[in-house]
């Protein structure tokens, strides 16, 4: 009988285009609006040449053959697509340097050794990749200058000499490595849970209101029992929720596959490439290249299958608790819009618990991120943000027991209240009325 | 009609509901035979819709026992109920076709059994160019009559019709009249019609039950009933002067009615006999004042009985 209700309850909603629609369209946009981003950034990068007024002559010479300045250190300065160079030791007037086809001018004297200051002037500002790169040339430029005249060392021992030392992160409970990147991993997984089971909990309230107002109710209730009927409801729209969730998981897979493969066939990889990779191998995979990216190498130290697993049983989990919530709130009011009173005690914790994790993500392994991702109402959202930065076992199996226990006894207290709920018209009941309906006898 | 010897198809003992502090059924006792087309009626706040929908496992009895068909009542037995309650509607966005397969469906009929008959309903009820239509698109009646079949679609023993006319117009609701009464015929199911029209109670009903908040106040087979609301009331349509027919009564009977026929030749007479008078002698005597067209036991119409037993206040 369960299986007839569900068979209804998500065939009737996953064959409406709306639901196709938001699925295809759904990650499609996010990824537009992300491809959209970085074409605007590789295509509003407009060519830029630049003048380098060497006023003291630290990184520049006359050459008089050329009858031109030349930088000291060729390779400080190289030929690049979109950025081309010219030195000298005078500055250009205003009027001059805006009726010239330089783009930027960049001045600097002694002072640069003591103070680190280079003026840039402008017309338009230079795109942030085109400031790095001159910030980058120049500084290495300086930089062999000071070596050169303050310890006369040659620049490839003292290059061989630096050192920069990196926090390289690692958990001692959880043997994972870097954090931050991994936990706004799991807090986009925590949005996507947040926003499933608001949306499709709030589908199970709309039918259920959509019944009583249907006066179906009673045709129903007199062949199924009210519990298989909510049980059935419940699940039925829940799996519509969880293909939703597959479906997104799918298409994401998917284009990352295609993305990665774009990336490496279009040569943006390559160095003096699109990504602005200095390295000279050519020809990376992705994957590769990914890994090394220091920004970007965390993606591959989070585990994707488990965090699947993770966001299904989450997902079932939260769905199951705030649903059996939704659904009593449905069955206790005539149209949608005597629910807001009821809707507020439900969407409280619901709505808490993504504030709470979007707070926690500065610190996941703090006090709040552990409490709230133990806590039923609050967990399966949180506990998705803490997932990729490590947690502890028997956190896991707290959380996880804790929910699931937590889902049941509300979808049984939530059968009470949607038993007698689902027959009483006219007056809307009260908090303390709905109480009481939990312990009514049939 | 026939009123059913068979055996019981639903006895109820004293049964009891209350509801926050009102008492809906105060130890209700009926019985509806098997067979029978059982007419349930009652003014509004009655308690019918509560003694329905224990019928149909939505509520059970405080107290009190209620059979199905010799067996204690279990949940097991809606399978066999059909029920079209007078609160009923579907879903908007569904076909009809969809929505009625659902329906039959939950009454725990296969997938192609339910379209098998569902077809055969639709053709019988002439709704079949509906199947695949949407709901929204279906006008009061239609609405109504794929509800009606969604109640009978799995051939139930027991089938309950919560002022099942409502929303129809003459022809149609003759139609399921009919149904109605073919149901019975067809595998010999048990109809409680809860309703006040008591144009269907005495056209459909072998029996009857009245209730009145919360308890019955009249019950047996209708025939019955108006025979003992007759009392000794005879009616009589005659030509001639009707001042010389009350004169010509004088003390062996009392006039109760007098009006014009739809023939306006005649009048029609309500008459009740003094005790002792022979209706032959009397019938001979008044022939000598006026031209007598005809004499017949004078019905009394249900509406009459339901109104006067409501009325009546109880001890």
């Amino acid at each position: 009988m369960i299986g007839i209700i569900i068979r209804r309850e998500y065939l009737t909603r996953v064959r409406r285009r709306a639901f196709l629609l938001g699925t295809l369209l759904g990650p499609v946009i996010v990824a537009a609006v992300m491809g959209v981003a970085i074409w605007a950034g590789v295509e509003s990068e407009k060519p830029i040449k630049v003048m380098v007024v060497d006023r003291g002559g630290l990184v520049t010479h006359w050459d008089s053959v050329r009858q031109a300045w030349l930088p000291n250190c060729p390779d400080c300065f190289p030929e690049r697509a979109g950025l081309d160079y010219r030195f000298s030791d005078q500055p250009m007037g205003e009027e001059d340097f805006l009726a010239s086809d330089f783009g930027a001018m960049l001045e600097f004297d002694d002072g640069v050794l003591q103070h680190g200051k280079v003026l840039m002037y402008y017309d338009e500002v230079p795109s942030m990749t085109a400031q790095n790169r001159l910030q980058r040339d120049l500084s290495e430029a300086i930089e062999r200058f000071r070596v050169k005249e303050e310890s006369g060392l040659d620049y490839a021992t003292y290059k061989r000499l630096k050192t920069d030392v990196a926090l390289v992160g690692q958990d001692v409970v959880t043997r994972a490595g870097e954090a931050n990147g991994r936990a706004a991993i799991g807090f986009a997984f925590s949005l996507l849970l947040f926003l499933q089971i608001t949306m499709y909990g709030m589908q199970v309230m709309r039918g259920v209101v959509e019944e009583k107002s249907n006066r179906i109710v009673e045709v129903i209730i007199s062949s199924v029992k009210p519990w298989e009927w909510m049980a059935g409801k419940v699940i039925g729209i829940g799996l519509v929720g969880l293909t939703q969730i597959l479906g997104f998981i799918l298409l994401g897979t998917a284009a990352v596959a295609l993305g990665g493969n774009w990336l490496e066939s279009s040569g943006a990889l390559a160095p003096g490439g699109m990504m602005g990779l200095e390295d000279p191998a050519v020809g990376l995979d992705w994957q590769t290249w990914v890994a090394s990216q220091s920004e970007l190498s965390f993606l591959l130290d989070v585990n994707w299958g488990w965090m699947i697993v993770a966001t299904v049983f989450f997902y079932v989990v939260g769905f199951g608790l705030y649903a059996a919530l939704f659904a009593a709130v449905g069955a206790s009011v005539e149209q949608e819009s005597d629910a807001q009173y009821l809707l507020m005690p439900v969407m409280a914790p619901l709505t808490a618990s993504y504030v709470l994790a979007s707070m926690a993500l500065q610190n996941p392994e703090g006090t709040l991120a552990v409490v709230g991702s133990m806590v039923p109402f609050t967990a399966p959202v949180m506990m998705l943000m803490r997932l990729p930065v490590g947690v502890p076992f028997w956190q896991l199996a707290v959380s996880g027991l804790g929910t699931l226990v937590m889902a049941w006894i509300l979808l049984v207290l939530a059968g009470r209240i949607y038993r007698t709920g689902l027959l009483m018209y006219g007056k809307r009941p009260t908090l303390r009325e709905m109480f009481r309906w939990l312990f009514y006898k049939g | 009609m026939e009123t059913g010897n068979r055996g019981k198809a639903i006895e109820i003992r004293n049964v009891v509901k209350e509801y926050a502090g009102h008492r809906a059924l105060k130890g209700v006792s009926l019985e509806v035979g098997e067979g029978n087309v059982f007419g349930l009626l009652g003014p509004n706040g009655a308690g019918k819709t509560t003694l329905i929908r224990m019928l149909t496992g939505i509520t059970a009895p405080d107290s009190g026992h209620i059979r199905f068909f010799g067996e204690p009542w279990n949940r097991s037995h809606i399978r066999s109920v059909g029920y079209l309650p007078e609160e009923r509607g579907l879903y908007k966005s569904m076909r009809v076709g969809e929505q009625a397969l659902y329906l039959a469906r939950l009454r725990g009929l296969s997938r192609e059994e339910a379209q098998r008959r569902l077809r055969m309903w639709f053709e019988r009820l002439e709704v079949d160019g509906w199947w695949n239509r949407e709901v929204a698109d279906l006008s009061k009646g239609m609405a109504q009559k794929i509800q009606f079949i969604a109640s009978v679609v799995h051939e139930p023993r027991l089938l309950i019709l919560d002022e099942p006319l409502s929303g129809f117009d003459p022809i149609n609701a003759q139609r399921i009249r009919e149904a109605v009464l073919d149901i019975r015929k067809e595998w010999g199911a048990t109809v409680l019609l809860s309703t006040h029209d008591m144009g269907s109670v005495e056209e459909l009903c072998d029996e009857v039950a009245l209730l009145n908040h919360g308890e019955v106040v009249l019950a047996g087979p209708v025939a019955q009933l108006r025979e003992e609301a007759r009392g000794g009331r005879i009616e009589l349509r005659y030509r001639g002067n009707a001042i010389g027919f009350a004169d010509a009564l004088g003390a062996s009977a009392q006039l109760i009615s007098s009006r014009a026929a739809e023939d306006p030749s005649l009048q029609v007479a309500v008459v009740e006999l003094a005790p002792g008078v022979a209706l032959p002698e009397w019938i001979h005597r008044i022939s000598g004042v006026v031209e007598l067209y005809s004499v017949a036991p004078h019905a009394t119409a249900m509406r009459d009985i339901f109104i006067r037993a409501v009325q009546t206040p109880q001890p």
